[in-house]
């Protein structure tokens, strides 16, 4: 079987770029692949940038493979810290450019594609908050991990804004650290799109005994800097905090601008069909990039799912797409939790347990199960949940 | 079980040990990383078996 020279290119080389490298080249020895990063392409596990103090990881140990021996690895070429600045879809090409502070290797360049794959992953939601800018971090890529553990080093209060996923596994992760943690949400429970009351409750309390201050149904209205660099927080609620470091983990958004550009059809993410094409021919997307059914899933899971069927059918077996409901993990020191988040908004929770061992299942209005929530040791009900779809 | 060995997802590392299973996965304790079925998945990521690596222990 013969190729044409020109490769598969990805652009992204986050968990979803890099898997899919991975799956086309278990599948197809020879074929050609790139992949285009703007940042500097290690492999990490992007879920442990929450949990990698409790783990007594450094930034740099989060890392299990760097450029040389992925490279190796996917036989592939990849390019680091190069942005993408145009898509000509026409031409079926690139232009590109290399980061660089040095003037002559900032020039521009092409590069042709067979087939593209947008795997161009989301970014944290500006805060609309009056102050905020500059003086609120994301930890959104390893890169700001590294820079947001030399922000706390040696220091003790942080704030945490956004009570999600993110947000509860941090404030897990610092205040089992010793740091002493606040978090503000507007919701009125952790975790409150996707748990019942008295889950959340539980999840409260379980991330409580280090000492982490919560704030619920309220907001930050504005946050100050005096002179000597010092920040605060004022409440909505009228607590005025004194952080040295603020986080921001009010969730993500789909990087859909190159996408846009030419006129892919995107909603908050670019829109792909059961074999993550985008509305333009030979261009493909996946990861949290992407929606399904109106819906980002920024997960792992349905990143490499999406990865294992595209890797088929850019390699000749076209595959379709299947989603199964698929549960996280939240990682809570001592309160085990798994979340399989309803995928719709009408319907109702159904309880049942005591204390710490909660099994919360999310009904339609046909009493179908569309969601669940397991904690403690209910968690062992996995399975019998997921029959149940 | 003498000679039970763990198994690691070089993604996500998530931990299977022979000796435990997961039963909640359907997967007793005692079960042999040979007789894990082909298609199962990792729990945390949806590596599949290929993408595991036995550890020593």
């Amino acid at each position: 079987m013969g190729y044409s020279m020109k490769p598969i290119l990805i652009i992204g080389a986050g968990h979803a770029g890099l898997s899919l490298a991975r799956e086309i080249r278990a599948l197809d020895k020879a074929m050609p692949i790139t992949i285009v990063s703007q940042d500097p392409i290690q492999a990490y596990y992007k879920p442990n940038l929450s949990k990698a103090l409790s783990m007594n990881k450094s930034a740099d140990q989060l890392i299990m493979k760097q450029l040389e021996a992925l490279k190796n690895d996917l036989d592939a070429e990849l390019l680091e810290n190069t942005s993408v600045l145009k898509i000509n879809h026409e031409e079926k090409s690139i232009l590109c450019q290399a980061k660089s502070t040095d003037k002559n290797e900032q020039e521009t360049f092409e590069l042709p594609y067979e087939n593209l794959i947008l795997a161009t992953g989301a970014s944290p939601i500006e805060m609309p908050i009056k102050g905020a800018s500059g003086n609120v971090v994301s930890v959104n890529t390893l890169q700001d991990y590294t820079q947001f553990r030399k922000m706390i080093k040696d220091k003790k209060q942080i704030l945490i804004i956004g009570a999600g996923f993110v947000g509860c596994e941090f404030a897990s992760d610092l205040s089992s650290s010793d740091y002493q943690v606040s978090v503000v949400d507007r919701a009125a429970w952790p975790l409150e799109q996707v748990i019942p009351e008295q889950m959340g409750t539980e999840i409260k309390h379980a991330i409580s005994k280090n000492g982490v201050k919560w704030h619920f149904q309220s907001t930050v209205d504005e946050i100050v800097k005096n002179n000597q660099g010092e920040l605060k927080a004022h409440l909505s609620n009228g607590v005025i905090i004194l952080p040295d470091v603020i986080i921001s983990a009010i969730g993500l958004s789909p990087n859909i601008k190159l996408a846009k550009v030419i006129g892919l059809l995107a909603g908050r993410g670019i829109v792909v069909d059961e074999y993550s094409r985008t509305s333009r021919h030979a261009i493909y997307a996946l990861g949290d990039c992407v929606e399904y059914d109106g819906q980002p899933l920024p997960f792992i899971a349905p990143a490499t799912l999406a990865a294992k069927a595209l890797a088929k059918t850019l390699t000749g077996n076209k595959t379709k797409l299947v989603l199964p409901p698929q549960p996280v993990g939240v990682k809570i020191t001592d309160y085990p939790t798994l979340i399989c988040p309803p995928r719709i908004k009408e319907g109702s929770w159904q309880v049942n347990g005591v204390d710490q061992d909660l099994e919360a299942a999310f009904f339609n209005n046909k009493k179908e199960l569309c969601g669940f929530a397991l904690s403690g040791q209910r968690i062992s009900l996995k399975g019998e949940y997921l029959s149940r779809y | 079980m003498s000679n039970s060995k763990i198994w690691q997802c070089l993604t996500c590392e998530f931990v299977y040990s022979e000796a435990a299973g997961i039963p909640e996965e359907g997967i007793p304790p005692g079960t042999a990383w040979q007789d894990v079925p082909e298609d199962w998945l990792c729990p945390d990521c949806a590596m599949g078996k290929d993408d595991f690596d036995m550890q020593e222990v």
